[in-house]
């Protein structure tokens, strides 16, 4: 096994499950030089979202992705609220905090569990998912949904949260908290977990930057950049909470990364729980969408998500285009990946959660 | 010509044959149910093994345009009817002694690597580059495990010192365990037999050594390819090998019967194969994770092989 030959990586990949096709060159079992290529999916949605309306956009944007479906339709809405100057009710701010801070959590998790899934460690895989679980009661619960929440609107949201509703997500937090605690824990000290993953896919902060690497990526190789810090949107500047970072920069420290922030988001949500006040959650009547152009942007899980949008005064977009966290990322994979094992490729593909939904809409 | 039928009755009903393809697939239901009642999952019927190799019969075999057909078809052949013979050889203490002429140490030393060849023949056939990590993978474990494998051999061989017949003759391996107690309860043996039992997943391809086939990363290696009967064969001799490694074990360190009676014997040794295979493969797999190659090669090196050879040099100075 002395000559280089390339292992085909995708387009169906059991350990990928998304059309995406990694062209790596492999010596032995150590990896030499990788190439990307990507389109094998195209749903059109650009081009869908010109043709609908802007409040059938909602649903549609809500369709991108699974995991990160309500980061979409809220930085949308925004985009067009941008746009037409619309104030937001106060209570609606919260509740889409909520409902953003809810999808993180459980999109974390499943990311750091199929890390687990990928080193061998299943039942770890399945505590996590089983952990997991609790988050999915809470969007069954409150909206309705295991996966797309449909909360958001333009200019407030959709759902509201009373008594009832509230006691019952403070009851599923504190079931969350010591086992997200027992979670961080396992992952810092198991020897297996620590054996395969740290100093594995390192990506040192100067490459980050090159790269222009976003999200929990950016910020386990030492660039603290979160666009909720930033740039504050909907009312992330009323709430304390703190930028997990880390300077790292391998598969294990950005793990840990989304921990911590899953952490972070229980007490978001405890936070808006308590401060959110009462009053309208949505407009009274929808306002005309004058000429012009804007933009908005949020952290989704996997990183800043970045929408744009033109409009020429009808009722349907004239250009809505996105940008997503994962299409930054993934051409650090090239950095990440040389002169790793081949053992170690689905690790480094998973650590910087790629969402390929998202990147090939 | 009774060698002859006793030979045939070994290979084809027990303890090779029938009886290990049955042994086989309990042991691989038992596994896979109690790992998922470990993992809190709910997990198969405990026949879902024996139904998958059902299944896969009545399928249809495809062979990659490239793959070397003739190789890619007997690959699964020379495996499955390599770990029956070894099954066939294996003594059950208190039960079966052994195949005349065929109760030696060395002869399973030459037969145990079999299924592994089976699957490195198998992986190079398919002409997949995942096949080919695969063979090579599973060609560093094999390394990995015959160092131990052959020290504790060894180790058992010094300490029954060949007390009535040839140093290796099996049987005289299980009547010195019957006269002097089992193997397990002696201290100086016991380093080789928690080599033993490391080198049961380790040849199983269970937790932290599922290497050679490790699905997220080679996409289970040398089967990527195989499918139909020919991947029934592969899944049977995987059950078989499982039976084989265990009852080695077994037959080394603990083959004591509880009495005379021929059936009661063969539910003790059953229920010991089945705790055997819970310590050393379903709660092993539950409670670990994959190494890498190289992390798993060193582990045998560093762990599995010193300990092995403290028993053979200590049963050697005391001998």
């Amino acid at each position: 096994m002395s000559g280089t030959y390339t292992l085909p990586i995708g387009p169906l990949h059991v350990a990928l499950e998304e059309p995406m096709y990694f062209d790596i060159k492999v010596k032995g079992e150590t990896v030499e030089s990788l190439g990307l290529s990507a389109g094998h999916v195209h749903r059109g949605m650009e081009s869908l979202a010109m043709q609908r309306n802007y409040l059938q956009n909602v649903v549609l944007t809500e369709r991108v992705c699974s995991l990160c479906s309500n980061s979409h339709p809220s930085t949308y809405c925004m985009a067009v609220e941008n746009l037409a100057g619309i104030m937001v009710p106060e209570r609606a701010q919260y509740l889409r905090v909520i409902a953003d801070e809810v999808k993180r959590i459980a999109s974390h998790l499943f990311n750091v569990g199929i890390m687990a899934h990928l080193v061998g460690f299943d039942s770890l895989f399945m505590h996590a998912m089983e952990v997991r679980e609790i988050m999915q009661d809470v969007k069954e619960g409150v909206y309705g949904n295991r996966m797309n929440l449909g909360a958001c609107t333009i200019g407030g949201v959709r759902y509201d949260i009373d008594a009832e509703m509230n006691a019952f997500i403070r009851g599923k937090l504190e079931e969350l908290k010591p086992h997200l605690e027992e979670i961080y824990g396992i992952y810092t000290t198991d020897p297996l977990i620590l054996k395969r993953t740290t100093g594995v896919g390192v990506l040192p902060e100067a490459d980050a930057r090159r790269y222009g690497v976003v999200g929990p990526v950016a910020r386990a190789s030492g660039i603290a950049y979160d666009v909720r810090k930033k740039t504050p949107y909907c009312t992330y500047k009323e709430l304390n909470f703190d930028v997990q970072w880390d300077t790292k920069g391998d598969v294990h420290s950005r793990a840990l990364v989304r921990l911590r922030e899953a952490v972070d988001s229980v007490s978001l949500i405890e936070q808006c729980l308590e401060q959110m006040p009462e009053g309208p959650i949505e407009l009274e009547r929808f306002v005309e969408i004058p000429e012009g152009e804007a933009v908005a942007r949020s952290e989704a899980p996997r990183g800043e998500l970045f929408y744009y949008l033109r409009s020429d005064g009808s009722d349907t977009p004239h250009r809505l285009k996105w940008r997503v966290p994962t299409y930054m990322n993934w051409e650090a994979l090239q950095t990440m990946m040389t002169g790793c094992q081949v053992a170690d490729i689905p690790l480094i593909v998973n650590s910087i959660d790629p969402c390929i939904s998202c990147t090939e809409r | 010509m009774t060698s002859f039928f006793e030979a045939t009755f070994a290979m084809l009903i027990f303890p090779g044959g029938l009886f290990a393809l049955a042994a086989g697939l309990m042991l691989k239901g038992v596994d896979r149910k109690a790992v998922a009642r470990l993992q809190r999952r709910v997990g198969p019927p405990l026949y879902q093994p024996a139904l998958d190799v059902l299944k896969l019969t009545v399928k249809e075999t495809l062979i990659p345009h490239t793959a070397n057909e003739l190789a890619f078809k007997l690959a699964p052949v020379l495996g499955l009817s390599g770990v029956l013979l070894t099954a066939a050889v294996m003594p059950i203490g208190g039960v079966w002694n052994g195949v005349t002429g065929m109760k030696d140490l060395l002869v399973l030393l030459y037969l145990l690597p079999l299924p592994a060849m089976a699957l490195m023949i198998a992986g190079s056939a398919s002409s997949s580059p995942y096949g080919a990590l695969g063979f090579s993978r599973e060609m560093v474990v094999m390394f990995a495990y015959e160092m131990p494998l052959i020290a504790s051999f060894l180790a058992v061989a010094v300490r029954v010192g060949g007390t009535g017949g040839s140093m290796f003759a099996l049987d005289s391996i299980i009547n010195y365990q019957m006269a002097h107690g089992p193997m397990i309860f002696d201290p100086i043996m016991l380093p080789a037999f928690i080599a033993m039992l490391l080198f049961i997943p380790g040849t199983m391809g269970a937790g932290l050594f599922d290497i050679p086939e490790a699905e997220p990363e080679v996409i289970e290696g040398p089967l990527l390819e195989y499918s139909g009967p020919l991947l029934a064969m592969f899944q049977l001799m995987s059950a078989v090998k499982l039976v084989v490694v265990v009852e080695l074990v077994v037959a080394l360190f603990m083959p004591n019967g509880l009495g005379g009676n021929v059936l009661v014997n063969l539910v003790w040794h059953l229920f010991k194969c089945l705790a055997l295979m819970l310590v050393a493969v379903t709660v092993f797999r539950a409670s670990t994770g994959r190494l890498r190659l190289e992390q798993g090669f060193t582990f045998f090196v560093k762990y599995t092989s010193p300990l092995a050879l403290a028993s053979l040099g200590l049963a050697y100075m005391l001998r």
